[in-house]
């Protein structure tokens, strides 16, 4: 038998998409501070206090993502955020990038 | 009466989805605290049945906060649930040996935030 969403789901779904439309520019403030991280990490000009700002910026995402539905968000976002706690290997930079490259489709998909 | 639960959290957004999920899943009276040192007046001031307390913030983190918390004999008694977003196995351990009553994890679902506390706090 087919099951309806509560008028509590149905009300918490309609201001969470309130919220989410109010808050995505900070939303995608983090995301470019992570992207400009990548871009840097790529050009072996990342500085310690760039990693620490996308750091911080990858904690946050990884920290709410979720709640608006977006659990695959979160969990990029924590790869990022374990791969920029520490001096982060230019390596990385490949994988970073496609990190932020993903974490923008799935942001962009719930606009 | 309805529960009040006060919010200590720096982000907004996180702060606004759990003032909203417990607001209304629960139907709970919320206060907020954007800081620490905020936190600890709006605690003494409006005495909440429980406080939900971010563990990374600038200035006076969550465990610093708690350990004020607990100093005063105002808010001595308040339980207290922190939200993190650190999933490591140390960080959590330390969190929950701080004392507080759970250590919950960001992100968490704004549907069910108000019934893990209240499973946690024994209020069901």
């Amino acid at each position: 038998m087919a099951t309806t969403p509560s008028a509590a789901t149905l009300s918490m779904s309609e201001a969470l998409g309130r919220l989410w439309t109010k808050f995505l520019p900070e939303i995608e403030n983090r995301l470019a501070i992570l992207k400009l991280a990548a871009d840097s990490l790529r050009s072996g000009s990342l500085s310690a206090g760039q990693r620490e700002a996308a750091h911080q910026a990858a904690h946050k995402l990884s920290g709410v993502l979720g709640s608006f539905g977006l659990h695959r968000g979160t969990e990029l976002a924590r790869q990022a955020e374990l791969l920029l706690a520490q001096e982060t290997p230019a390596a990385s930079a490949v994988e970073l990038s496609r990190w932020v490259e993903d974490l923008k489709i799935l942001i962009d998909s719930r606009k | 009466m309805p529960r009040r639960i006060l919010i200590i959290d720096d982000e907004d957004d996180i702060r606004q989805v759990a003032a909203l999920s417990l607001e209304t899943v629960a139907g709970w009276d919320v206060i907020v605290a954007s800081s620490g040192a905020q936190g600890l007046i709006r605690a003494a001031e409006h005495q909440p049945d429980a406080i939900l307390l971010d563990v990374m913030m600038p200035g006076m983190d969550g465990p610093t906060t708690f350990r004020e918390l607990r100093k005063n004999p105002a808010t001595a008694k308040i339980p207290v649930l922190l939200l993190t977003a650190k999933v490591q196995g140390p960080d959590q351990r330390r969190f929950a040996d701080l004392g507080v009553e759970a250590v919950l994890l960001k992100p968490f679902d704004p549907l069910t935030l108000s019934t893990q506390m209240e499973k946690i706090l024994g209020w069901t």
